[in-house]
């Protein structure tokens, strides 16, 4: 049986991103077998996806190793390399779906697959970018008035329309660390999961943010309680917000950084009914885990491509009153941020069900959407022209596809 | 006596010549006890040579640690006899096919050690080395093709002046059939008298076959002198040691860029400690010639345990101290001359007017010369002075030329060129001459590459380098005068004096020598890095021989000159030049990955 493979080297937001198009392959060819790539430490987290066969790990660490190494000649070298794959005995496949737009990812492709689709489609040294991995670039270097969430570009970029329905991880059975449990007392409660960290230290939200929103949760949204996520790195700052913290709110917060693997994490956020974080992998994790998302999206991050996808997600984005350049009418900085207030009131209305205004002096407020085409947000509910173009984005980019390779649809 | 009659057959089999020299001496030199397990240990001037305890095991700790750095193709030579337990051992745990030599520096030790410890089921497959040093060297020379060596050290203290000699021979006898070239990056100095020495490695590396990578700090010097703007003594040195500290991670950054495969500093280069770490951690080798004296100079013992190699010029209790410090390697390199800058010129008359004379003297002005030098002047002969830091000359002012600039190294060809009799006094901050003076300095062997005639002060490594047919050596301040009264009056015994001495550094003391001396040296401590690259397992036909692991290799090495080292970004190169709509095969694609990883470089600095 031809078997498929899904090449996602990139870090834990990019996989989470990935699940729609995993959805939407495995939808389209339920009788193919869908394998996944991933960097070995996001292995454990490509297993809870519903859609994947089996997930291969890639030690960029291993291949970094192998390839500086002075010690051994290029004979050594390839048959070290030779080993190390066939250790992992990958099958044969038909088709590789490339999601990198990086050599690395364009070789992989074609190591293991004679077939590439995505970037390195037209040869492992060919620039020439498929058509949708070359409008990403375009809007990467341009950020023009794109709608088409990156999520579902993945999907276009691997010729597979939008998943039908949005994906959801559910919770794996796995146990939790001493400590960890959310508090169950037969009231009904709120979980609200707080993404400490961010891989970029420009999108870290100060630790005196997180104090003030975790203090007015506790005081305005009776029974709720205040998981804190982040790994190893946020260890510390975790610690130093539980110190900053009145004793009285102790108890309404529960320090899971540095505490979890992926799948504990993904149990946990199953039980969130909200989850707040800036443009991260925990963030689109939480919202994969059937929580809404709240996102604060400031210095690079945009809502229309990185929001946290599926419906009912809120993406507080920064925007307003500063210099830079045009986001759908909004002019959106691309400096490193500096923001003068943080929408804390307002996500805790928002988590109370208030209504709230859609914008302050700095910030915008959207929610999102879905239909066909995906994901795509919306302010204050209306669909505006953007929204509507992706249909003809998708035509023009499906014209432009390898032809080749036929379209598939999600059954 | 059954034990020797069995050893003896054993031993007649692979060199009979050995056997029957084992049974003419007369042995006695271990006195041979019972350990407390029951088996027999060695004693020699009251020092053990084995465990009292338990001698076995105490080889089988030995062994194990030393048999994880052991490489398939390497031939290991063992220093250090004894009762051979620890060859035992190695020879046990080393594969059936490994070869392995032992060097027996002395027959009665090793009768003694036959006469009690059978070499049945493992002797057979040792080679012991007996005779001369030199023929020691050569018969492991000739067998090997990459040595280890491995030192037992109780057992091989007892003859430390042999094996070490036995070091140096072999050392020299492998440098001469390197036939590989290494990438090596030379860092040197801002400023001072390694510069040049800098530029002469360079030079002869090059020459050798080399690829060198100069990190040249030099055009620093211009913005660290501008630093003595900053009158705060402190703050100056505070501002200095940063910058130092900041050339030495732009010299991290040149590794990062090309990482070479061995890093050759020169004294005074600006690398620090944290620099040096993270390049061990990057897996680069690195090694400093320190052409320095070492007891002016004492920064080395901060940097010490930083290099991999150290090199210094002076022997005996710079060695000693380098080892008591913790340097890893530390061997003698003594300095040299570069013959293509270093050479006897023709001396037009208009340079002969401003550069010529009877007498001259080329230096920075110490204490010790200040000292010596006046006897000089006023005598019936002309003198200059030459050099800087020549502050208060006192009697010196009217002979000191250019009123004390820095001469550079064109002009002081001419000088001495155009000297008969050039003086040559080691620095010294004290008077007269050092006492504790061993190392030779640059411009003896300058002088003598140029054919210049010197009057030198005696140092104790200088008979070892040049004799007395070739320079006037004193052996005290007065002798200095009436020395060059003699050979001023002599111009014939000067011209073959200095002809000897050109002909001993062309023969053995120039650059090119040293280098090649440095790359013996790193490559028998590296067998399986550098000694490897050394002796041309990189190169594409000897890749080609060895492809057995991945003959589709094959035809890509073949697109190489047979002599050309070839790496993987090499073999990338050329995958890359077959063009965008190429198909490429497997091998072809692990290449091109293992190439973009080897780019990354953003963990380096």
């Amino acid at each position: 049986m031809s078997r498929a493979l899904l090449i996602q080297l990139a870090r834990l937001g990019d996989l989470v991103q990935s699940l729609p198009v995993l959805t939407a392959l495995q939808s389209a060819k339920p009788e193919r077998p869908l394998d996944l790539l991933c960097p070995s430490p996001l292995v454990a987290l490509g297993q809870l996806f519903p859609c994947v066969d089996r997930v291969y790990p890639w030690y960029g660490e291993q291949w970094h190793e192998l390839a500086r190494t002075k010690m051994t000649d290029c004979d050594q070298q390839l048959a070290q390399a030779t080993r190390y794959l066939a250790e992992y005995a990958f099958p044969a496949y038909s088709m590789a779906y490339n999601l990198n737009n990086h050599p690395r990812g364009m070789l992989a492709a074609h190591v293991l697959s004679g077939l590439v689709v995505g970037p390195g489609e037209y040869g492992p040294m060919n620039q020439r970018l498929p058509a949708w991995a070359g409008y990403l670039r375009q809007i990467a270097q341009d950020r023009g008035g794109n709608r088409v969430h990156l999520a579902d570009a993945f999907c276009g970029m691997c010729q597979v329309l939008p998943p039908l329905d949005v994906p959801y991880l559910k919770a794996p059975e796995v146990p939790l660390t001493s400590g960890l449990g959310l508090p169950v007392n037969g009231e009904s409660s709120t979980f609200i999961g707080i993404v400490l960290g961010a891989g970029d230290a420009e999108r870290r939200v100060p630790l005196s943010v997180w104090q003030v929103l975790i203090a007015a949760c506790a005081e305005y949204i009776p029974q709720s309680y205040l998981l804190l996520i982040g790994g190893e790195g946020e260890r510390e700052a975790a610690l130093a917000l539980e110190h900053r913290l009145p004793a009285k709110y102790l108890n309404r917060v529960v320090n899971g950084c540095g505490r979890t693997s992926l799948p504990q994490l993904v149990a946990l956020l199953n039980r969130c009914q909200w989850v707040v974080g800036s443009d991260t992998g925990p963030l689109h994790l939480g919202a994969m885990c059937g929580a809404r998302a709240i996102g604060w999206y400031f210095s690079r991050a945009r809502v229309h491509e990185t929001g946290p996808y599926g419906v009912g997600h809120y993406v507080w984005q920064h925007d307003q009153g500063r210099p830079g350049e045009i986001l759908d009418g909004c002019e959106l900085r691309t400096e490193e941020s500096s923001v003068a207030h943080w929408p804390v009131m307002e996500t805790v209305n928002l988590i109370r069900d208030e209504g709230v205004n859609s914008r302050t002096d700095e910030w915008d407020l959207w929610i999102s959407n879905k239909d066909e085409w995906g994901a795509f947000y919306t302010r204050d509910g209306l669909l505006d022209e953007a929204v509507l173009h992706r249909k003809d984005t998708w035509e023009a980019l499906s014209q432009l596809a390898n032809q080749d390779i036929r379209m598939e649809v999600s059954k | 006596m059954d034990v020797l009659k069995k050893n003896i057959d054993i031993l007649r089999d692979q060199d009979p010549i050995l056997a029957a020299q084992i049974l003419q001496v007369p042995g006695g030199t271990l006195s041979i006890q019972p350990a407390k397990s029951g088996m027999p240990t060695a004693v020699v001037n009251s020092r053990y040579l084995h465990s009292a305890y338990d001698p076995v095991r105490e080889a089988a700790s030995w062994a194990e640690e030393r048999v994880k750095d052991c490489q398939a193709g390497e031939t290991i030579v063992l220093l250090g006899v004894g009762l051979l337990y620890h060859v035992e051992a190695l020879r046990q745990m080393l594969p059936h096919d490994q070869h392995m030599m032992v060097v027996v520096p002395d027959l009665s030790e090793f009768a003694d050690c036959v006469s009690v410890r059978s070499l049945e089921g493992w002797g057979e497959r040792v080679m012991w080395l007996t005779g001369s040093i030199t023929d020691m060297a050569i018969q492991v020379t000739q067998k090997a093709k990459r040595v280890r060596i491995l030192s037992y050290d109780p057992a091989a203290t007892v003859h430390y002046d042999i094996y070490e000699h036995f070091r140096l021979q072999l050392r020299d006898h492998l440098a001469q059939r390197l036939s590989g070239a290494l990438h090596i990056m030379v860092i040197g100095p801002i400023y001072g008298g390694s510069l040049p020495i800098a530029r002469y490695v360079v030079n002869a590396l090059e020459g050798l076959g080399h690829r060198v990578s100069w990190v040249d700090h030099s055009p620093h010097y211009a913005g660290y002198q501008n630093l003595d703007t900053i009158r705060d003594h402190r703050l100056r040195l505070t501002v200095q040691q940063r910058m130092s500290e900041t050339l030495a991670v732009i010299s991290l950054a040149h590794v990062a860029e090309d990482p070479p495969d061995l890093v050759l500093a020169l004294s005074q280069a600006p690398l620090t400690m944290a620099v040096l770490e993270q390049m061990r951690r990057k897996k680069v080798l690195t090694a400093m010639w320190f052409v320095e004296n070492f007891r002016h100079l004492t920064y080395w013992q901060q940097m010490v345990s930083g290099y991999d190699f150290w090199f210094v010029m002076q022997q005996a209790a710079c060695l000693d101290a380098f080892r008591k410090a913790g340097a890893k390697q530390v061997s003698y390199l003594p300095l040299a001359a570069d013959p293509a800058i270093h050479q006897p010129m023709a001396i037009t008359q208009e340079a002969r007017y401003e550069f010529g004379a009877d007498v001259s003297f080329l230096g920075a002005g110490y204490r010790n010369r200040r000292q010596i030098l006046p006897s000089l002047v006023g005598q019936g002969w002309t003198f200059k002075l030459w050099g800087n830091e020549w502050e208060n000359p006192g009697p010196l002012a009217q002979v000191l030329q250019r009123g004390g600039a820095r001469i550079d190294t064109p002009t002081s060809m001419k000088i001495f060129n155009a000297t008969s009799v050039n003086i040559n006094l080691h620095s010294y901050t004290g008077n007269g001459f050092d006492p504790e003076g061993d190392g030779v300095n640059p411009r003896t062997f300058e002088l003598a590459s140029c054919g210049a005639f010197q009057v030198v002060d005696a140092r104790t490594l200088l008979p070892a380098l040049f004799d007395e047919s070739m320079m006037a050596v004193i052996n005290s301040p007065d002798q200095l005068l009436p020395t060059v009264q003699t050979f001023l009056h002599e111009p014939a015994r000067r011209l073959a004096m200095a002809e000897l001495s050109r002909k001993r550094v062309l023969e053995a003391h120039t650059y090119r020598h040293r280098m090649k001396t440095f790359l013996g040296a790193v490559g028998m401590a590296s067998p399986d890095r550098l000694g490897a690259i050394l002796q041309g397992d990189r190169q594409a036909e000897s890749l080609v021989a060895r492809s057995g692991q991945s003959p589709e290799l094959i035809p890509m090495l073949k697109e190489f000159l047979p002599t050309d080292r070839v790496e993987l970004v090499d073999v990338a190169k050329n995958i890359r030049k077959k063009g965008p709509e190429a198909r490429l095969n497997r091998e072809e694609l692990l290449i091109l990955m293992m190439d973009e990883y080897r780019q990354e470089k953003r963990d380096f600095l």
